[in-house]
């Protein structure tokens, strides 16, 4: 298993790994968070492990390589696999946390944006469905 | 495994759950792009090989996808491995990822329910307001709200209420323990 990244290094593969799966509009990051359970698990605080992977989404289509014609049987290649993970101590949650959520508002792209026209639109849409009614 | 209708009642369900198995439970956010059909797969590598053959004139076709792309979905998943308790909630609003990340945050950092629902109103107050406002109006979250708000209102007074307020089901976990 790869090492520990720092939380700098964390950060700036993140941001790559989700820009670059909004500009494919394709794939999956997957973000999870637990608390690390070492021997010493008995103190108050436990450390948080933070893991990012693409579960192996941005791999290509076995189907469709095989109507390329080229390497008809793909065995699973686990090197495409993104995966990286970093460990916050309890001290640092509130800054890493604060980083994390603008690295994410940032990267995912591919969400819906606020649309500011939308009151507009539903105030319309409310007196055109009470015309119909009336 | 639920979806819940608003992102407090998840964050403060998922506070309940950490509370009761905090050593075990993980949460997972998940972006993710849908997949693709098989039809709609060919389209886009025919119309993304085809400009390779006539070479030259890439920039025109890079911009190609730009008319119909797919929307990101995020996915918040907090789950706990020897109970099975699977707790999801589901969105695809961009506005929604920072108050959720700070959300998961405090999870992380042990917040109880209480801590949630009080500190949660504070400092995201303006935009947490807009966004209250924006999901019932939206589609089933009228239902949804009333009991969420309850909870936040009797969270001051015990955090069993607000338990009793929320969902039957995390009541059950609470009591094994």
């Amino acid at each position: 298993m790869a090492p520990h990244l720092s939380h700098d290094e964390f950060f700036s593969s993140l941001t790559d790994l989700l820009s670059k799966t909004s500009q494919k509009s394709r794939g999956s990051v997957y973000l999870t968070q637990k608390p690390m359970t070492d021997a010493d698990s008995s103190n108050a605080q436990p450390s948080i492990l933070i893991r990012a992977t693409d579960g192996n989404t941005n791999a290509p289509n076995p189907k469709s390589a095989d109507k390329s014609g080229k390497s008809s049987r793909v065995t699973k290649n686990k090197s495409t696999k993104v995966k990286m993970s970093t460990i916050v101590n309890p001290g640092d949650l509130e800054f890493f946390y604060a980083r994390y959520a603008e690295v994410c508002k940032t990267g995912m792209a591919g969400l819906k944006k606020r649309d500011r026209s939308k009151r507009k639109g539903k105030a319309k849409a409310k007196g055109g469905a009470s015309k119909t009614e009336a | 495994m639920p979806y819940l209708l608003t992102s407090q009642a998840f964050l403060e369900q998922s506070a309940l759950l950490l509370e009761a198995y905090p050593e075990t439970t993980r949460i997972t956010t998940k972006y993710s792009f849908p997949t693709e059909t098989p039809g709609q797969l060919h389209k886009r590598r025919k119309s993304e090989r085809k400009p390779k053959d006539t070479t030259s004139t890439p920039s025109s076709t890079t911009q190609t996808p730009a008319e119909k792309i797919p929307l990101a979905c995020l996915t918040l998943k907090t789950f706990n491995p020897g109970t099975g308790i699977t707790l999801k909630y589901r969105t695809n609003k961009g506005a929604e990822v920072s108050r959720l990340m700070t959300g998961l945050g405090k999870l992380a950092a042990g917040a109880d329910v209480a801590s949630l629902g009080v500190s949660g109103a504070g400092p995201t107050g303006g935009a947490g307001d807009i966004e209250m406002g924006e999901a019932p109006a939206v589609d089933e979250g009228v239902v949804a709200s009333s009991p969420a708000l309850q909870a936040a209102g009797s969270q001051t007074q015990t955090t069993g209420k607000a338990a009793g307020g929320g969902k039957g089901k995390k009541k059950g976990g609470k009591g094994k323990r």
